[in-house]
């Protein structure tokens, strides 16, 4: 099928889709008990987490502490770092001590600052780029991904992530080893923290990707016995930095 | 093609015959027992410990009903914001009336796209309505690439617990599979073995041109669907391949992310005793202009077979507030010793057993199955959006004789009971008269004998002897001791009852 084929066959396919949403909608409006389906919002009186759970929040220090314990509970390393360079001296030995031969590296500002190409001359280390032909290829073939976390969610031991031009999906996902950089500032207590934030982008502008992680991929589907590392990255790094 | 093995001719690998005939096998079988007490062991106590640590979990319960009671009260106005965002965003959202419309909207995808391997993460929908057979007998590859799922597809079998999909099958057994797979002998050992399927698999994720997920929630204010997961699978599929089609069961909707925090915080603690499952994504739409990776193009499949069935019906519309956990078959007295194959359909434990003829509107067949519980409620205990499961059996138990498929031994019985029962001299004399009767059969205080009417229940367990001397006999003077001492508590009791049934009164399920 040719592009414009397609192109002409995607616009069949919506034109059916709204004749079978009205069908749709129609027949759960009737099962409802309504003539028509409903147009106007319904009042939602129980939106959201409990009151009491919406109150809870902790200091920063016992955000890091939370997230820290559950992140290693999960099966993760955290460590606390000072400052940014502080991260970047930690992924370039993480890097020699697990005899890496290459990283990936979403397009940050902070992350390009460490001048990582610098501090590892004899290791590939690729910058995340939508225009790279073989990107996907080469994160699958990458040892480390470094990737820095919008949001954190202490209560859960959470990382977000989001997707863009210069943030692959794939390089949080692919590597062997994740090693995500959170500025403390993104940490907060629980992910009804910043959850709505996500409604309020304007839909155009929403990352196609929102990705909470939560320790490294694991399966318990062979007698029950815990495997690491079965499809994502079995080993995670949180450096929780400031 | 590879040399994948498929399920078994047929469709889904599901085992015909009885609930009785099925469980007679299962029960049979040591390792399954065994895997199944101990997973369903482990989950439970997950769960409870879970709960605990998150405190305050009758409350959530409480909450997570509430949300999901008024999604599905106004699942149209939801579903069309969720079909609105989601096309705003840049998905093809394709509504399918039955299970046959959901694969056949798939495999026009699929042939217009000329794709030849599809790669799939777990979808108990997928499951529902077939689409690996579907997508086989079209000649194109379809790939499980959850590690339990990927195994029980090599075995040709359906899975047997809605979470740990191949909790029936031993290492032995898996490293067999593997090792044909691989076309050389791999080791018993668990790493071993989920290191191939990892090379195996990501040769396929990296091949395939559709990748296919589930989907765990939509929400609808931003038309997003959300998919939680262990492994990294469901991200692989939604994030390499060129085309992603997510399979959505139409009562998947949350209204608000909001919302989303409850149901994170129900289903994972609830289905593995998990805070938050080691992935939790939400995708919206194809990849922005610009993105490096993601599909170019996202379908969503949004599908009824049989779901809207249940709404307006009072007895059974709470069976779309299900969130797919597996808690109910964790805490489930007859899923712990026969497993979810003796179920013989896609869902297995409480919950298949009411969804399961719900979805196929034909109580008659699936029958059996509502009549192979002990309706102890533990289900309903261990839901975390209150689903009153074993009620629902009593429902569907009811309708199976409301519809005339009566026992004609347990009609007579019944009549005859309600004869004796209806006065107290014709019951005191049957009684007289039965235990005189009973003597040649009683042994040790118990009748054994597998003799007639008996035998429908001394086949599996022994009935107690009648007393010697009846509880009505002594009942004068026991109400003579109760008085004395529980008059103060009567009232107490009497409030708290009531505050339990007000409980279970659904609220709001009209209101606007």
């Amino acid at each position: 099928m040719t592009t414009s084929d397609r192109e002409q066959w995607l616009e069949r396919l919506y034109r059916q889709s709204l004749q079978d949403e009205a069908a749709f909608l129609q027949n759960i409006a009737r099962r409802l008990g309504r003539a028509e389906p409903l147009a106007e919002p319904p009042r939602h009186p129980f939106r959201g987490a409990p009151d009491f759970w919406r109150e809870h929040s902790l200091s920063a220090e016992d955000n890091i502490a939370l997230f820290m314990a559950n992140w290693t509970g999960a099966g993760g390393h955290a460590i606390r770092l000072p400052e940014l360079r502080a991260a970047g001296q930690y992924v370039a030995d993480l890097a020699r001590e697990r005899g890496a031969r290459s990283l990936v590296c979403q397009n940050e500002p902070e992350l390009l600052l460490w001048r990582l190409d610098e501090a590892l001359p004899d290791h590939d280390v690729l910058v995340w780029a939508a225009d790279r032909p073989g990107r996907l290829e080469a994160a699958a073939k990458a040892d480390i991904g470094v990737v820095m976390a919008e949001y954190a969610a202490a209560h859960t031991g959470s990382i977000v992530v989001t997707s863009s031009p210069d943030k692959g999906r794939s390089v949080s996902l692919l590597p062997d080893v994740l090693v995500a950089v959170v500025p403390v500032e993104r940490l907060h207590t629980k992910m009804g923290d910043f959850l709505g934030r996500f409604a309020e982008m304007a839909r155009e502008r929403m990352p196609a990707g929102i990705h909470f992680i939560s320790g490294p991929s694991r399966s318990a589907d062979i007698e029950n016995d815990l495997t690491i590392g079965v499809h994502g990255p079995g080993v995670v790094h949180a450096l929780l930095v400031g | 093609m590879s040399g994948t093995v498929r399920r078994s001719a047929g469709g889904s690998g599901v085992v015909r015959g009885s609930v009785k005939e099925r469980a007679r096998i299962a029960l049979k079988d040591d390792f399954l027992r065994g895997a199944v007490r101990y997973t369903t062991e482990k989950l439970r106590g997950g769960r409870k410990a879970a709960a605990l640590e998150q405190g305050r979990w009758e409350e959530w319960r409480e909450r997570g009903r509430s949300i999901r009671l008024h999604t599905i009260a106004h699942l149209d106005y939801y579903l069309k914001q969720f079909a609105d965002n989601a096309r705003t965003g840049g998905a093809h959202v394709h509504f399918a009336a039955s299970g046959a419309d959901a694969v056949r909207i798939t495999l026009d995808i699929a042939r217009s796209a000329g794709a030849r391997t599809v790669v799939k993460s777990k979808s108990m929908l997928s499951e529902e309505v077939h689409i690996n057979e579907a997508l086989e007998a079209a000649g194109i590859e379809s790939v499980e690439t959850d590690l339990g799922e990927y195994i029980i597809q090599l075995a040709g079998e359906a899975p047997s617990h809605i979470i740990i999909p191949a909790i029936h099958k031993n290492r032995a057994q898996i490293a067999e599979l593997l090792s044909k797979e691989a076309g050389a002998q791999l080791p018993p050992d668990t790493k071993a073995l989920a290191g191939f399927a990892r090379r195996r698999l990501r040769e396929k994720f990296l091949s395939a041109d559709i990748g296919m997920t589930g989907c765990n929630f939509a929400v609808a204010e931003t038309g997003s669907i959300v998919v939680f997961e262990n492994e990294g699978n469901a991200r692989m599929v939604s994030t390499v391949p060129r085309i992603h089609i997510a399979l959505m069961g139409m009562e998947r909707i949350v209204p608000t992310w909001e919302d989303l925090e409850v149901m994170a915080t129900l289903l994972p603690r609830s289905a593995t005793g998990q805070k938050l499952t080691v992935y939790m994504s939400g995708i919206t739409g194809p990849r922005r202009d610009g993105d490096g990776d993601g599909p170019e193009e996202m379908h969503v499949i949004i599908v009824d077979n049989g779901r809207s069935l249940q709404l307006g019906d009072p007895e059974f519309q709470d069976l779309l507030h299900c969130i797919r956990c597996g808690a109910c078959l964790n805490a489930c007295p007859v899923y712990r010793h026969i497993g979810g194959h003796a179920y013989g359909s896609t869902y297995s434990g409480p919950i298949g057993a009411v969804l399961t003829p719900a979805l196929n509107r034909n109580v008659a067949e699936w029958d059996d199955i509502a009549n192979a519980s002990s309706l102890c409620g533990a289900c309903w205990e261990a839901c975390p959006v209150k689903i009153p499961l074993h009620d629902m059996l009593v429902y569907l138990r009811r309708k199976k004789v409301e519809r005339g498929r009566k026992n004609t031994w347990e009609a007579a019985a019944m009549k005859g009971f309600r004869v004796v029962m209806s006065n107290r001299k014709r019951l005191e004399a049957a009684l007289a008269l039965a235990r005189i009767g009973q003597i040649p059969l009683v042994r040790d205080g118990a009748i054994r004998a597998k003799i007639g009417p008996l035998k429908g229940w001394t086949a599996y367990r022994h009935a107690p002897s009648l007393a010697a001397r009846p509880f009505r006999a002594s009942w004068e003077e026991l109400r003579r001791g109760l008085a004395q001492t529980a008059a103060p508590k009567k009232a107490e009791a009497l409030q708290k009852l009531e505050r339990f049934a007000r409980s279970r009164q659904p609220e709001g399920r009209d209101s606007q």
